[in-house]
């Protein structure tokens, strides 16, 4: 059966275009309960053990309770609930998963996720295709209406079919819905009623409250007479919004919330050309750190008044506020006005244009880590206790959760999901996800960090265990056999890395050729001889991207047995590898480059410092150590050639820590040591994964996987300037090697003068990232940093999914496999890069993360004095660097509620702050004395705070 | 995009091995020798062809074959968007010469010479495989003119996206971006005279793709078959005798 | 349904329906089972040993059929016999013609053939129907005799070693002809016949059926006429000047055909056309038979090409088929 659906749609050219699809009708849909005698059941989910038979309306996967036309909220709703265990036997209509699609991807790919798990009985039924259950939209009815009477009409069918001895419910949260459904003899019952009648708190405390709820919590929570008060102002209809951004009235933008004062927030819009700042909670009215909003501007005379407004206005909240100097937030590039002269810092202020928040756009909400504010232990009220939630970020306002178990998650963290926020509430409204664990236990503060940067924890699947080879795994006289493989055991080939290093994925030699030549060869771990694409091991692998390193653990991408066995090259144990190996002069030029597939026998695993060591000894005169020393040779000339190619040597403030073995706790912090046998390695492996780039993008052009690194803007570098500036050096930014030249010569008083720079450069580049190569053009390739054409990640397929991908491309390039059919779709590839870049910053996130919470416990007990290195400056302070401890904080200069900070002067030229009688000066740079102490100002979010001493 | 559903259901409610309804129609316009209608879905194209006649221009003549010409247009209101297409395209230029080397190379065009066979194809509504809906609207118009052929033309698209081999292709799908492998095939001589893509595959998925279209041609010469024997029964039963 | 487009009520499109499916009965299985399309193989006995016609090929030692139509074997000839296809002559042939071309010595024909045919000045017996060698004037004469886009009828006189066909008129019953309408059919309709020429008396129209699917329906003209008509070549050509310079009351009757005349013309066109429409053969019988039920039924001429009568068409045709099959039985 056919039908045609047409409708108008307008293109991006502003052209109105008549479209018309076709929509076949199908009568092989089958309704998936495996008890059904008509339907094929080999798909089907829905066993007769469930209760009822669950046809889910859109609303209730979105949390959609009261639509408001003008003003869509897109947020996640039940499907916490559906996640649940709790809730099985579900059917999902196509008719809303479409819904769901078109207003949330996340909830979308979530869904369909329970939907693919062969565990949960989620089953989805194209009523959409179906002969019996199509519906077409009658004259006058709202797509809406249309929708929602196709769901009735499916579970109508749904009744009849499989007959009275099963219960089918359709679960809505639109009322008229329900009274249509039992109107038309269909079960239907609302989400609240549905959950309680299961009888399971746990699940009720899961539920989205419909914000209606919120008038009576706010007699619980806000004891002001004002209980009906609008707080914030309404948000303007989106058409209005929409026509306003058009006529240049309001502005659209990213939200981004500073990171050190939480009601100080910036939107970077295009049509200005500038970021608004935007102060107060009213301002930002309900928006969320990562919100697309549309912003007014204020007029200019408003512009600093609103400032200190805000702080009166908030003074419930304590937080620190950090009045920031123009141009000092959260590293975000952008033009700033420089007021010159001795202007007081608050009138500097006022040269940015401030705004307040219209409209959102799009909502970034997600859920967040935090805990439960303290409170009493309400007495009656049936259990169920409202609550404010503090999130561990502290850019997230609180948040009204109603909970039944109040008792047993004051202690925890918890997750929460946000669902609401109206203009009558102080605080948006959501609702409990799951527990963590106890608030101040490093484990569970470790997986707030994993949870907060999206890191999956969760232990490998049997499926993905599955695709594992079987142990103890052993190189077989079949890989030896090998035609592709070379057997290169005779090499005495040595790994050289991090002490206590497992996962070890690179190996080196270096053979003196008797031409007076070298023979250097790198060589991977083969984990592409077993991780195969398509099967569950690579899809999971796909997903994580990469390994994540914490302080204390490590979250592996491939399962314990490959990571730490069959793939890690150690020592004495034959393995198997892809190598890249040179000829080399002894000027380190490349005569012939050649990739094959080997084995290998490693006959050292050493450590930096052994590595070190034994290069430093002039006793040592064994075959390892020889060849460490030429190929250290080799890796000094190509080094200097690649500086002088204009490579920047960039530096970053590289912590570590000593791990008490049994407590896990950190005994102690230092700066990590770059020796040269790291950056031996380091030029090697550059090097391969030059030449395995080169040599991927030769064979394929559109769809190779590479690494590029944007040249920084001049905006980017901006801050820099103006620390060099005031300390009297001038950068030439013309080209990377200019740079690298001038940073140089940036030489100081101190020896740690010049690292600083370079630490304060590194910030300003942007990250480098993995694309497609058939999304740019070469030119666009160019990795800055290394200042290579070209540059891929080839060397560390264990830990980087990239790197797998680059190993495929290049046997493929060799012939000796098939390139894997995801190749083709370059979409899916760009998508595939986009992920790996997400996770990869992701996990650099959560290290960062890592170590923060290492330091809090390690300065817990001891509180320090140490020197400093002020960083930035500040209106009421300034931002020091601990280089000893790598640790960055905000010093006051002025204490908290002293307002206006009227002693102190910021010179934003000579980058300066200044008592205002003169007395006291401090500048970028300088060295200060300050005490070390972890305070909790707000119950369970302890911090490092830093003071001058 | 999502464009085969985890439930194996494209778009518009077909499986990915499922061709979209075929309808064909002989003898649409009166004045031509043979003419027909083919539709493919929503895809219709009307064929008509005049011949085999007089050469119309003397120096094109050949004397040991027919000459064959052929014009394809697509109207400004075959599309959802009126554009104004100026005609004589590169686009319809080249969809000219598919045709007419595909017809060609059926046409016993030796059977016939110093004639011309013209063939018009135009595409009434497009959605998607209209090159394979004009081959196969041409190989009818043809066999209705009683013009001796080797054998039916007919064509087939099928495609890859989703990792999923998808056969015919609608517009949605085209748009893509994805390969589109339009196949033309003799199914009695079992050869494949068309073979069109313009993206990449790899061998073996392109092999599978093929092999589809090549199935989905089959399945249409079935069709024609049917529509024409159909037909020539009733001319032969009507005309009595 | 080629042609016309009929826009059938309900109940029509039913009668049709049956009056089709009776034909269908009607008409000889073994015609039908034989029918085969482009690309079918012809079952033959290869122990007779076969000769392939027309519409056949060889394929992995098959025969197989190169056109839609039906299967005929003669002896050890199988050929197919294309239903829809342009003429194919046959030398004595009578066809209808229209002149494309005048050319040297000789008029190019538009005959629905995969060519144009020729007729020479040669083969054509001028209007005063003298034999004689045919002088230069003769040849610069040609155009009063035959203009561009003239309607001639003729005779196929065979194939020069070349391909072309060539025409002969010969006769006075060839010639240009002149006041009625020219149909044209699809050749397969029309059937070889001993006549060809039919002067319908009671309608006073003759009636040419064509053998290239070209059907004349004009005023019937008496074959002497002609030559009064066109006294000499000279004299026809004076006799063309005049005539546009002013036209004499003789002349105008001449050229007047009367209404009636004309009506009958159309009525009896328009049968053809129905009955083309519906793909019934085209003869003498069939067509005055239309002609009959139109006029008898009160059928407007205007109304036969409408539904209703195309579905009397069809129904009395049935009636007749089956009445003549009976009578055979």
């Amino acid at each position: 059966m056919l039908q045609n659906k047409s409708f108008v749609r307008k293109t991006r050219q502003g052209r109105v275009v008549k479209v018309v699809r076709e929509h076949y009708l199908r009568d092989d849909i089958y309704c998936g309960a495996s008890f059904c005698k008509v339907c094929v059941t080999s798909a089907a989910k829905l066993t007769p053990s469930d209760s009822a038979i669950l046809v889910v309306d859109t609303n209730v996967v979105l949390n959609q309770a009261i639509p408001i036309p003008t003003h869509p909220r897109f947020t996640l709703g039940h499907i916490d609930l559906l996640e649940n265990p709790g809730i099985d036997g579900v059917v999902l209509l196509s008719v809303v998963l479409d819904e769901v699609k078109n207003k949330n991807l996340a909830v979308y790919n979530r869904i369909r996720a329970l939907c693919s798990n062969a565990l949960r009985k989620f089953f989805v039924f194209s009523n959409e295709h179906h002969k019996e259950t199509y519906v077409k939209a009658m004259a006058g009815e709202s797509p809406n209406d249309r929708n929602d009477r196709a769901i009735r009409v499916a579970a109508q069918w749904y009744q009849n079919h499989l007959g009275s001895t099963t219960r089918v419910v359709l679960i809505t949260n639109d009322r008229e819905n329900k009274r249509k459904a039992i109107e038309e003899g269909i079960a239907a019952e609302t989400v609240d009623s549905y959950v309680k009648s299961l009888g399971q708190p746990a699940l009720l405390d899961l539920l989205v409250h419909p914000p209606s709820e919120d008038a009576s919590m706010m007699e619980v929570e806000d004891l002001r007479p004002s209980k009906k008060k609008v707080i914030y102002t309404e948000h303007k209809p989106m058409s209005e919004i929409t026509s306003g951004l058009h006529r240049g009235i309001y502005h659209q933008g990213k939200l981004r919330v500073n990171r050190y004062n939480p009601f100080e927030a910036y939107v970077g819009s295009e049509s200005i050309g500038d970021e608004i700042i935007v102060y107060g909670r009213g301002n930002m009215n309900r928006a969320f750190d990562g919100d697309i909003v549309a912003v007014e501007l204020l007029p200019q005379d408003q512009w600093h008044t609103e400032k200190s407004m805000t702080i009166a206005d908030e003074d419930d909240d304590e937080e620190e506020d950090v009045h920031l100097a123009p141009g000092s937030a959260d590293d975000a590039p952008r033009v700033t006005n420089l007021v010159p002269g001795s202007g007081r810092g608050v009138s500097s202020v006022s040269s940015r244009p401030s705004g307040h928040v219209v409209g959102i756009i799009k909502r970034n909400w997600h859920s967040y880590c935090g805990s439960l504010e303290p409170m009493p232990l309400p007495a009656g009220n049936g259990g169920v206790a409202h609550a404010l939630f503090v999130s561990k970020d502290r850019r997230i306002p609180k948040v009204r959760i109603k909970t039944r178990q109040l008792g047993n998650l004051l202690d925890k963290r918890i997750v929460v999901a946000v669902d609401s926020w109206d203009c009558l509430s102080r605080y948006p409204s959501g609702h409990y996800v799951r527990t963590i664990g106890d608030i101040g236990d490093r484990d569970t503060e470790s997986e707030v960090v994993l949870i907060d940067n999206d890191i999956d924890t969760r232990p490998f699947s049997a499926q993905v265990l599955s695709c594992l080879p079987p142990l103890p795994w052993s190189v077989s006289s079949e890989d030896l056999a090998n035609p592709i493989r070379q057997d290169l055991r005779h090499l005495t080939v040595f790994s050289v890395d991090p002490p206590g290093c497992k996962d070890i994925d690179d190996a080196l030699h270096c053979t003196a050729l008797p031409g007076g030549n070298f023979e250097v060869g790198v060589h991977i771990a083969d984990v592409t001889n077993f991780v195969h694409p398509g099967t569950p091991l690579d899809d999971e692998a796909t997903q994580r991207g990469t390994s994540v390193y914490l302080v204390e653990r490590r979250i592996d991408m491939l399962p314990k047995p490959l990571t730490e066995d069959i793939c890690s090259l150690r020592a004495d144990i034959e393995r198997l590898a892809f190598s890249v190996i040179w000829e080399m002069t002894p000027e380190a030029e490349i005569i012939s480059t050649r990739y094959t597939k080997s084995v290998i026998k490693s006959s050292a695993a050493l450590s930096y410092v052994e590595a070190q060591a034994r290069m430093d000894d002039s006793r040592m005169t064994d075959q390892v150590t020889k060849d460490l020393r030429n190929m250290n040779k080799l890796a000094k000339i190509m080094r200097q050639r690649r500086i002088d190619r204009g490579a920047l040597t960039l530096a970053s403030a590289e912590v570590k820590f000593q791990i008490d073995t049994e407590t896990h706790d950190p005994l102690d912090i230092g700066m990590y040591q770059i020796r040269e046998a790291n950056q031996m390695v380091e030029e090697f492996m550059l090097a391969a994964n030059i030449s395995v780039a080169e040599k991927i993008l030769n064979h394929f052009p559109p769809c190779s996987l590479l690494r590029r690194h944007p040249s920084p803007t001049k905006e980017m570098l901006e801050p820099l300037l103006r620390t060099t500036a005031a300390l009297g050096l001038s950068l030439d930014l013309s080209s990377s090697k200019a740079l690298a030249d001038s940073l140089d010569r940036a030489v100081g008083d101190d020896p740690y003068f010049n690292k600083l720079i370079r630490i304060l450069a590194t910030r300003c580049m942007s990250q480098a990232v993995y694309f497609c190569s058939g999304d740019l053009s070469p030119p666009e390739f160019y990795h800055y940093g290394l200042a290579a054409p070209l540059y891929t990640h080839f060397t560390s397929p264990i830990r980087r999914y990239a790197d797998v991908i680059v190993h495929r491309l290049l046997a493929a390039s060799l012939g000796i496999y098939k390139l894997p059919n995801i190749f083709q779709d370059r979409p899916q590839l760009t998508s595939i890069a986009d992920n790996l870049n997400y996770r990869h910053r992701n996990a650099q996130m959560a290290s960062r993360a890592s170590v923060e919470l290492h330091t809090i416990i390690y300065f817990r007990k001891r509180p320090t004095d140490t020197e400093g290195r002020i960083v930035k400056m500040r209106s009421n302070g300034f931002i020091v660097f601990v280089p000893k401890y790598g640790i960055e904080g905000p010093v006051y200069l002025t204490l908290r509620g002293e307002k206006g900070g009227g002693e102190w002067v910021v010179d934003e030229q000579q980058q300066k702050v200044r008592k205002i009688d003169g007395s006291v000066s401090y500048s970028v740079l300088q060295t200060v004395r300050i005490h070390m102490e972890v305070v909790e100002p707000q119950p369970n979010r302890p911090k490092l705070q830093l003071t001058l001493l | 995009m999502e464009y085969v559903n985890p439930e194996g259901i494209r778009e518009d409610g077909r499986r990915p091995l499922e061709m979209r309804h075929l309808h064909a129609e002989i003898g649409t316009v009166a004045r031509a020798d043979g003419s027909a209608v083919f539709e493919m879905g929503n895809t219709k194209v009307i064929a008509a062809v005049y011949g085999p006649r007089e050469v119309q221009n003397r120096s094109q003549q050949l004397n040991d074959q027919a000459l064959v010409r052929c014009e394809y247009s697509m109207p400004n209101f075959s599309t959802g968007d009126r554009m104004r297409k100026p005609k004589g395209d590169r686009r319809s230029t080249e969809i000219s010469l598919v045709i007419r080397q595909t017809m060609e190379a059926c046409i016993l065009t030796h059977l016939m010479p110093r004639s011309q066979i013209d063939i018009f194809v135009q595409v009434l509504s497009a959605d998607g495989g209209t090159r394979s809906a004009c081959i196969n609207a041409a190989t009818l118009a043809l066999a209705d003119a009683g013009i001796p052929m080797r054998d039916l033309v007919t064509s087939c698209s099928a495609g890859y996206l989703n990792s999923t081999p998808l056969l015919d292709l609608s517009y949605f799908e085209d748009s893509a971006g994805g390969p589109d492998v339009t196949v033309g095939i003799l199914p009695k001589l079992d050869k494949v005279t068309l073979l069109q893509m313009d993206a990449r595959l790899p061998i073996d998925i392109f092999e599978n793709v093929v092999q589809l279209a090549t199935e989905g041609c089959k399945a249409v010469a079935n069709y024609i078959h049917e529509v024409l024997l159909e037909n020539t029964k009733q001319l032969e039963y009507r005309r009595g005798l | 349904m080629r042609g016309i487009q009929l826009s059938l009520n309900q109940t029509q499109r039913l009668r049709l329906q049956t009056a089709l499916e009776l034909l269908e009965t009607l008409s000889s299985k073994a015609s039908l089972n034989a029918s085969v399309t482009v690309a079918d193989t012809i079952p033959v006995n290869y122990e007779d040993g076969v000769l392939k016609g027309h519409g056949t090929t060889e394929l992995d030692g098959e025969v197989v059929a190169t056109v839609c139509g039906v299967v005929e074997r003669v002896n050890k000839l199988v050929y197919v016999r294309a239903l829809r296809a342009r003429y194919k002559p046959e030398i004595g042939d009578i066809i209808v013609g229209r002149v494309i071309e005048v050319a040297p010595k000789r008029w190019r024909l538009e005959i629905n053939f995969i060519q144009d045919a020729v007729l020479m000045l040669s083969s054509m017996t001028l209007p005063d129907g003298i034999q004689r060698r045919r002088t230069a004037v003769d040849e610069l004469n040609m155009r009063s005799i035959f203009e561009e886009n003239d309607v001639v009828c003729a005779e196929v006189r065979g194939f020069q070693h070349d391909g072309s066909l060539h025409l002969q008129a010969r006769s006075q019953k060839y010639g240009k002809l002149e006041r009625g309408q020219l149909l044209t059919i699809p050749p397969y309709l029309v059937k070889r016949r001993k006549q060809h020429f039919h002067h319908l008396e009671e309608y006073g129209v003759d009636l040419i059926i064509g053998c290239n699917g070209f059907i004349w329906v004009g005023e019937h003209v008496e074959a002497k006429d002609d030559m009064v008509v066109d006294d000499q070549v000279n004299k026809s050509e004076q006799h063309s000047s005049k005539s546009k310079s002013w036209t004499s009351l003789e002349e105008q009757e001449q050229a007047y055909t009367h209404a009636e005349t004309r009506q009958n013309i159309c009525r009896i066109a328009n049968a053809v056309r129905v009955l083309s429409t519906l793909g019934f053969n085209v003869t003498l019988d069939v067509i005055m038979e239309t002609v009959y039920l139109s006029s008898s039924s009160n059928v407007e001429i205007h109304e036969m090409l409408g539904a209703e009568f195309c579905v009397l068409v069809a129904e009395s045709e049935a009636e007749r088929r089956s009445s003549s099959a009976k009578r055979k039985g």
